[in-house]
């Protein structure tokens, strides 16, 4: 089980296309993944559980990955949010 | 008389045709309990529903996406995510089972808990989510019934050329359909600013009004209706002043895109006989296909990032199969190619997460050409693979956030490297592929003179190298106004460049958010640059500027402006150099 902490970089937060591209990420493993907000948990993998998350720009998350591919999967949702989910330059 | 109604500004434009009130029939949800034999078969009935809807949704998401782009259909897609979302999905099986009723039924509470947790957001954007969960669910329950409600408009015209469509609601369905159909404007009931209808009818291009409570109870049918989209407004059995104020505006903002046009095929010089070259920046096939209808030089800026966050680092063939599409979609147009500017790992490699900075944008750490240089065979990888696609057609090569002189000769010993692999593979490239630098850094904009020798061209990447010279945030809205080409900081430095590059015999581009906007043109050209990489949307827009520049008087003006100490009360540069070519 890996954990990391993570910032919400974009001006957006985690609306509807950057969740889309998080959860398209991890759903791409076979490692169950879990973004945890304060006491919110929700499944990595699932578009409404990220949307109800509501992370807007700043927000501090915490990303765990636990499986085969955590190490994978852990590097790769960091660098997409690291990189603003791809939108601008 | 006329009745003015309002609602939600969504999508720009302004439409004036006749209105046609749509209906839309309400499902009714049955309720019954069922056997526990029976629960296998409410399942299985329950999952062909599912997938006729996500089929469905598919369909539409593609002929979005063709109409308007792979931004308008991921709104879509994200409809087809919650589709196979848990909380639909597997909740709504286990309720079947353990209350042991149909389907209809389980999927209607799940509905309503998942909407309770919407409903309790702060933020506006997630809960206008909720409403495209309520389209979603209501999309698989029509394909329960029987009674295929899917012929959606079947009393509706198939052109709606002057025809602007009044409902309650729209479906993303049926918004493409309104779309395939030419409807010349929407307003609908529900509905806000972040709600799926104005998202799509944004990026659709089509004037909208939505959240105009009671619309279809005030409107009439077949009556004259003006919709001004930028307020906000429809104006229904418009008077004559109404009328005409917005003719006038349609006449101007076609007159203004036919100007635009007008520019397309005439040669980019400036009034002065100078020749100016526009590259267009992409990363999507649409792109790419826009920047050679808008009459684009070739790309100065192919974004490589997106095929590093699908997972898993893609290996060799997969980025030729990406690149090489690229190349022929070109015909013959050069494709730069800017290797891998991220700051994450991918795959194995003993980059440490936690080195990351924590802070926003931008990242000084290991990032692009610096980590590219520590994880070799990625790097190399990729290399080879740019290499490859050279051989289909004209590519060069570009190098991100370039800081030192070691860096550009220890990129070109691997490039030596990957060539020679590639000649022990027998694998054809072209040998002659020029290498570029992106200058971002601050330090090596003060050194061109000393990259020059060891670079075939360079790109200025204006974006970072704004943020860096200035310490701002562009993105952060307490500091963005620091954000300013216009600081004589700024200036100076630019004019460096160019004119070092120029020295030293060294095209250079410009490829940052400034090459795009029309309203930095002209300070551009004054700095001495001749090649600008764009947003494809943005060329002919600033090919216009280009071609009512007379550039020697605005290199003037500047000039001027640089020797003397600014006041606050003088005119801000952009319009000192504007005004330098009104004498002429």
């Amino acid at each position: 089980m890996i954990s990391r902490e993570a910032t919400i970089v974009n001006k957006l937060g985690l609306h509807a296309r950057a969740a889309t591209r998080l959860v398209n990420c991890a759903s791409a493993f076979e490692s169950e993944v879990w973004i945890c907000k304060g006491e919110k948990r929700v499944n990595g993998k699932s578009i409404m559980g990220v949307l109800t998350l509501a992370a807007g720009q700043g927000t501090g998350l915490i990303i765990e990955t636990d499986g085969p591919d955590e190490k994978s999967a852990i590097n790769s949702l960091l660098g997409l949010i690291a990189d603003f989910f791809g939108e601008g330059e | 008389m006329t009745l003015a109604l309002t609602g939600h500004a969504v999508a720009r434009g302004i439409a004036i045709g006749r209105t046609h009130l749509s209906e839309r029939n309400e499902i009714e949800i049955d309720e019954y309990r069922i056997d526990a034999a029976e629960v296998d078969k409410e399942i299985a009935r329950y999952r062909s529903a599912v997938d006729a809807a996500g089929m469905q949704l598919n369909d539409v998401a593609d002929r979005v996406t063709r109409s308007a782009g792979a931004s308008a259909g991921e709104i879509i897609h994200t409809h087809v995510m919650m589709l196979s979302d848990s909380k639909i999905r597997e909740a709504t099986e286990k309720h079947i089972r353990t209350e042991l009723c149909n389907a209809e039924w389980a999927l209607q509470s799940q509905l309503e808990k998942i909407l309770a947790e919407f409903r309790s957001m702060d933020d506006e954007y997630i809960r206008s989510r909720g409403d495209d969960v309520i389209q979603v669910v209501q999309l698989v329950q029509s394909k329960l019934s029987d009674e295929a409600s899917d012929k959606p408009f079947e009393n509706i015209p198939d052109r709606l050329a002057e025809t602007l469509v009044i409902a309650t609601e729209l479906t993303p369905g049926e918004l493409a359909i309104l779309h395939e159909r030419g409807v010349a404007g929407i307003v609908t009931e529900h509905g806000g600013p972040n709600s799926h209808v104005a998202i799509l009818a944004s990026s659709l291009g089509i004037p909208a009004v939505v959240g105009v409570r009671l619309a279809q109870s005030l409107l009439k049918e077949g009556e004259t209706l003006v919709l001004d989209g930028r307020l906000g407004v429809v104006y229904a059995d418009p008077d004559e002043a109404i009328l005409e104020h917005y003719h006038q505006v349609q006449r101007d903002t076609a007159r203004f895109k036919r100007s635009l046009e007008a520019v397309r095929d005439v040669p980019c010089s400036s009034i002065d006989g100078v020749s100016i070259t526009l590259y267009c920046n992409g990363e999507r096939n649409e792109e790419l296909l826009q920047s050679v209808e808008h009459g684009a030089a070739g790309i100065g800026l192919y974004r490589t990032e997106f095929l590093y966050l699908r997972g898993m680092a893609p290996d060799e063939e997969t980025q030729l199969e990406t690149y090489r599409t690229a190349v022929e979609m070109l015909g013959g147009l050069p494709l730069t190619i800017r290797t891998l500017d991220l700051g994450a790992d991918k795959t194995t490699g003993p980059i440490d997460f936690s080195q990351l900075p924590r802070s926003v944008n931008p990242a000084l750490g290991l990032r692009a050409v610096r980590l590219c240089l520590r994880d070799t065979d990625l790097f190399k990888t990729q290399l080879r693979a740019i290499l490859r696609a050279s051989a289909s057609g004209p590519v060069r090569c570009l190098i991100p956030m370039l800081t030192s002189v070691r860096e550009v000769i220890l990129v070109r010993s691997l490039l030596r490297e990957a060539r020679e692999e590639l000649d022990q593979r027998k694998q054809p490239y072209d040998p002659d592929m020029l290498l570029g630098g992106m200058i971002e850094v601050p330090a090596a904009a003060l050194a061109i003179e000393d990259f020059a020798p060891h670079l075939d061209f360079l790109s200025v990447g204006t974006n970072d190298l704004l943020q860096y010279a200035l310490a701002a945030d562009r993105v952060d809205e307490q500091v963005a106004h620091l954000y300013d080409l216009q600081h004589p900081g700024v200036v100076r430095l630019l004019r460096q460049i160019f004119s070092a590059a120029d020295k030293a015999r060294i095209p250079v581009a410009v490829c940052g958010e400034v090459a795009g906007d029309r309203r930095y043109t002209r300070l551009l050209l004054a700095l001495g640059l001749r090649e600008f990489s764009m947003h494809p949307a943005r060329l002919l827009e600033v090919k216009q500027v280009i071609t009512e520049t007379h550039i020697p008087h605005a290199r003037a003006a500047l000039t001027h402006w640089l020797n003397e100490p600014a006041w606050p009360g003088d005119l801000p540069l952009l319009q000192i150099l504007d005004r330098s070519q009104q004498t002429h």
